[in-house]
């Protein structure tokens, strides 16, 4: 029990002499678990709430829509196989003017169902009440709308459908597992106050679609283990008579889609980075412990000398790197906690669920824990070696002087070409190669986290420029509720304000080729359209040639496709048969699968004449007011876009977004830059303070000796420069495609800018770490040395 | 402060009521009481005593390493006490030369440069391989510290401090970690060399025998002096064996 004791009073007092390197290191291993904590935990509360409101509101699996189904065929539907439930509504949309907005809403109207608690999709009320079925006047509204757009119970809001207007009294506010995340279809990013959805009676709704027993949309519960593609095929059979558009299941919703991609970069996150830090962590014991060990040498053989058996006089070492371990795990599991707190905070903006409580994800803490308790042992394991192999009778001795010897800088650098100062630099970095090497490698992995996560500003910079101002060039767009003889554009030319316009036929398509899928809209556009182009890799605009079609790059990958290679296609939206198209070029589209056609052939091809689905449009200016006034007043209208509400609407989510998470990584990478810069000038301290101190005595002033001191971690951290930048790079890569999403595609734009935050970053960690070291430059015992050997 | 006036019976350092008080958790330590003493330039002395009894103390406020609690010691009639720690440097820098017990070598350096290492901040310093050479070390121009025995260590260290031609040489226990045979050769070395660019020499030492190779030996007990001797007849350290 003694022996024990006192031991264990070697560790604490090793910890307390050593705390401000066992912190550093503790800090980085701090910042590996928070990250997991954080992310898995994150994960995990998106994923309850998910459950939850996904139990609650009975959300369906397969999604469908048709032009007018009559109800009669939901039986049939019902019948298919591994179907339990369908529930059959009418959806409907249209612009809705809303006091204190300039641009009209687009508002969603989607019936009720006779039976609420019997049906699919169904919504949670957060406040107020359900319409009076009886009543064809009260809705409930998506409450994140309300929200945004100022809307409070009691107002009464108008929108027009197919050309009647529909006013009803907001009586409740409610939210669906449909729109747990709203992207706006432009930007896909959440415009809540322009992204209206209320729920009415169905009598109500019927009337203003003039759908009276029929529906338009449907969704289906499927038994588990059902086939979704049998069911797929079946509905999309069931429904080709009456308009059907191709279903979809649950995996191709677009809020699940979202909230998918949103869970898996938060794995990503919680997998990738927290090795990064154990790794430098374990380097960084491996070069504390050793020297201790080193220094201790006389102790160990003490020890041994008076009986202590060699793992026992060696294991205050490792004890000392477990508590390292320890120490980081606990600090990180408690940040990780708080962090994951904080991120639900920020999650309660984009994901919309009736309770998003923050979760504390035990598992993902546990296995970062002793990842960590594991990384700091391991890194602890050559110097614990050494300490157990020390035998007494060498240990007792006086250590010889370090043996040192010419090395290949040496040879490079003839005589008396450097100073001697630098020479002992050079010297020790020869000596200690690994210590460089790992020095040098930590320091860049510090500069490449730094760039590596700075890339977003430039690439969404050049993405927004790249999608609405060069790709596309309209100011506002319309989409009509259905498909309109081209002559539609002439009407729309004459709105205030309009002063070019274009026609566009956007279609839903499924493209396959190679045995490969994806579903899509295929854009037709005018031969020499101005307003929206395909451009290539060069900021060229793509002509159409003949029937081919353009296919974004991120499409074209996913198909495995190349320009001559030929795709086949389904028409989602209507009825027209499957084709096949030659692919004649790839666009340079950051938007995520896209295909672009000649409006001429696009309309042969559906066989429905000379047709489209909306315009784009340039207007004034000054007279935009007048002119959204004046579509809200055309039924023909049900969409409108403008591009400068998209893009600042872009900024304000991405960089809000973005803000809390580079904040993170600038701070994690500057940890690491300052933990390995410290820990490294100590250790150097510690070995050559008694150097030091001899030429202090000697005449040198002390920011010579500072020099001597530091020019080595200094030196290492310009060697790092390079080694981090290309780190940066093809870190930014990797999280390039590994954030990139379907909708989606991020390009790598690293700006001078992203050079000089990290690179300002990475400086100032390393001086902060050399500044504190060379402090102790100052400190140093002149007259110690002169009596002691070290 | 002059460097080159050479007139025999120059004082170098004057010592008046040089009194050092560490302040301890125990208590008061005087490790100097009162010390008067004039050391001529160019004399050779030995400092004589016990652990404790303030030789090394004298010796570091001499060499501007240690500050006193009160009295004054003037260099060539200019006050050193009082001096900022920058120029207490600057002038360590100039004048001063300092042997270890320890040798205190920079292992990373060969011998050469290890010398080169003072002689590069020097204003006219001799080149190392003629400071290693009277030191005998002409043959080990390139070894690293660890290649070298105790006494060339030391060797070296006497080179590296004479190199910059110091107008003081400080050794603190020079021998102290030798054996015999060695320190005699260091000794000798140490005293020719140091006649040789003409330095004041104060060694430290627990040894008596080595004051038989003083001008005057300096005894030290409990912070004081308590005797000087002249030696009528300086011995050669070949001349001597502990």
């Amino acid at each position: 029990m003694v022996t024990l004791r006192s031991l264990d009073l070697k560790l604490l007092r090793d910890l307390l002499r050593l705390k401000w390197q066992v912190l550093a290191i503790a800090l980085l291993i701090a910042c590996g678990v928070a990250v997991t904590t954080m992310a898995y935990s994150a994960q995990k509360a998106l994923e309850d709430a998910q459950a939850r409101f996904y139990e609650v509101t009975r959300f369906a699996d397969v999604f469908a829509a048709a032009r007018s189904g009559p109800l009669s065929r939901v039986e049939d539907l019902a019948r298919i196989d591994g179907v339990l439930a369908v529930d059959a509504r009418i959806s409907e949309s249209g612009l809705m003017s809303v006091p204190g907005l300039a641009r009209p809403a687009i508002a969603r109207v989607i019936s009720l169902p006779r039976d609420e608690q019997a049906a699919l999709n169904r919504i949670v009320l957060i406040r107020g009440r359900l319409p009076d079925p009886s009543r064809l006047d009260e809705a409930v509204a998506l409450k994140t709308f309300m929200d945004a757009a100022g809307v409070s119970l009691g107002d009464q809001l108008t929108t027009v459908i197919g050309g009647r207007a529909l006013t009803f009294r907001i009586v409740g506010a409610a939210l669906p597992a449909e729109y747990v995340f709203t992207p706006s279809p432009e930007s896909f990013m959440p415009d809540d106050a322009h992204q209206g959805v209320f729920w009415a009676p169905r009598a109500a709704v019927e009337r203003a679609a003039g759908l009276g027993g029929g529906f338009n949309t449907v969704s289906l519960d499927l038994a588990a283990g059902a086939s979704v593609p049998a069911v797929l095929q079946a509905v999309d059979r069931i429904l080709a008579p009456y308009g059907g558009r191709l279903s979809y299941a649950r995996k191709d919703q677009v809020s699940h889609a979202f909230l998918t991609a949103e869970l898996r970069e938060l794995s990503i996150m919680g997998a990738v980075l927290p090795p990064v830090f154990l790794i430098v962590a374990a380097a960084l014991v491996h070069l504390v412990v050793g020297r201790l060990v080193d220094a201790e040498r006389e102790q160990i053989g003490l020890l041994k000398a008076f009986g202590y058996g060699d793992l026992e006089a060696a294991s205050p070492y490792l004890r000392l790197a477990g508590a390292i371990g320890l120490l980081g795990a606990v600090g990180g599991g408690l940040a990780g906690g708080w962090l994951g707190a904080a991120v639900m905070e920020q999650y309660r903006e984009y994901f919309r669920f009736p309770v998003l409580d923050p979760a504390f994800h035990w598992p993902g803490f546990a296995v970062a824990s002793v990842a960590s308790v594991g990384a700091a042992l391991a890194g602890s394991l050559l110097a614990v070696r050494r300490a157990v192999r020390l035998s007494p009778a060498v240990a007792m001795q006086p250590p010889r002087p370090a043996s040192y010897r010419q090395g290949l800088l040496d040879r490079l650098v003839p005589g008396k070409t450097i100073d001697q100062s630098s020479r002992m630099i050079v010297r020790n970095l020869e000596r200690f190669p690994l210590r460089a090497g790992l020095t040098t490698l930590g320091l860049a992995a510090s500069l490449s986290l730094l760039l590596g996560t700075q890339f977003v500003f430039g690439s969404l910079d050049y993405l927004i420029d790249q999608a609405y101002y060069r790709a596309q060039r309209w100011s506002d767009a319309v989409g009509f509720g259905e498909v309109r003889a081209s002559h539609a554009i002439s009407e729309v030319l004459r709105l205030p304000g309009v002063f070019a316009a274009e026609p566009v036929r956007v279609v839903g398509v499924q493209i396959r080729a190679k045995g490969r899928e994806a579903r899509t809209r295929l854009t037709g556009l005018e031969r020499d359209a101005q307003l929206q182009r395909a451009l290539d890799g060069q900021g060229r605009p793509i002509p159409f040639q003949g029937r081919g079609v353009i296919l974004s790059e991120a499409l074209a990958a996913r198909l495995g496709t190349v320009p001559g290679d030929r795709v086949s296609l389904d028409i989602v939206d209507g009825r027209a048969p499957s084709t096949d198209l030659p692919v004649t070029a790839l666009a340079e589209d950051y938007s995520g699968y896209a295909a672009y056609m000649a409006l001429d052939e696009l309309n042969r091809l559906m066989a429905d004449g000379d047709r489209v689905s909306g315009a784009q449009l340039l207007v004034k200016p000054d007279a935009r007011a007048g002119f959204y006034r004046a579509i809200e007043r055309i039924p023909l209208i049900v969409a409108a876009t403008s591009r400068d509400d998209t893009v600042a609407n872009w900024r304000k989510v991405m960089i809000e977004a973005l803000r809390v998470s580079l904040t993170f990584y600038v701070g994690f990478a500057a940890a690491i830059a300052f933990g390995v810069a410290y820990n490294t000038s100590r250790i150097a301290l510690s070995e050559r303070a008694r150097d030091l101190a001899t030429l202090r005595v000697l005449g040198f002033e002390r920011r010579e000796c500072a020099y001597i001191l530091l020019g080595e971690v200094l030196l290492l951290a310009i060697v790092a420069i390079p080694l981090g930048l290309l780190g940066g790079y093809g870190l930014a890569r990797s999280l390039v495609a590994a954030f990139s999403r379907e909708e989606l595609r991020l390009p790598l734009i690293l700006t001078p800018g992203s050079y000089a935050v990290s690179l300002t970053a990475y400086l100032a960690a390393v001086g902060l770490a050399a500044l504190l070291v060379g402090r102790r430059v100052w400190a140093l015992d002149l007259v110690a040395v002169l009596k002691t050997r070290e | 402060m002059p460097r080159t006036a050479s007139t025999p019976g120059d004082i170098a350092f004057s010592v008046r009521g040089l009194t050092k008080v560490y302040v301890t958790g125990a208590g008061e330590v005087h490790a100097l009481r009162g010390v008067d003493l004039d050391v001529r330039r160019g004399e050779t002395l030995v400092l004589l005593g016990p652990s404790g009894s303030g030789k090394s103390t004298l010796l570091n406020i001499l060499g501007g390493l240690d500050r006193a609690s009160a009295g004054t010691v003037t260099f060539h009639g200019e006050a050193l006490t009082g001096k900022t720690e920058r120029e207490l440097t600057a002038y360590r820098r100039a004048f001063v030369g300092f042997i270890f017990q320890f040798f205190n070598l920079v292992p990373s350096l060969t011998a050469r440069e290890n010398v080169a290492l003072i002689t590069e901040v020097s204003r006219a310093p001799m080149a190392p391989e003629a400071a290693l050479g009277m030191v005998g070390l002409s043959d080990r121009l390139d070894h690293f510290p660890a290649q070298l025995s105790g006494g060339q260590q030391q060797r070296v260290a006497v080179a590296r401090a004479i190199a910059k031609r110091p107008e003081i040489l400080l050794c603190d226990e020079p021998t102290g970690s030798l054996d015999s045979e060695s320190g005699v050769q260091v000794l000798n070395a140490l005293v020719e060399v140091a006649r040789e660019v003409g330095a004041t020499t104060m060694i430290v030492s627990h040894n008596a025998a080595i004051g038989a190779i003083a001008d005057r030996v300096i005894h030290f007990r409990d912070g004081a002096i308590t005797r000087i001797i002249e030696n009528p007849i300086k011995r050669a350290p070949g001349e001597m064996r502990w």
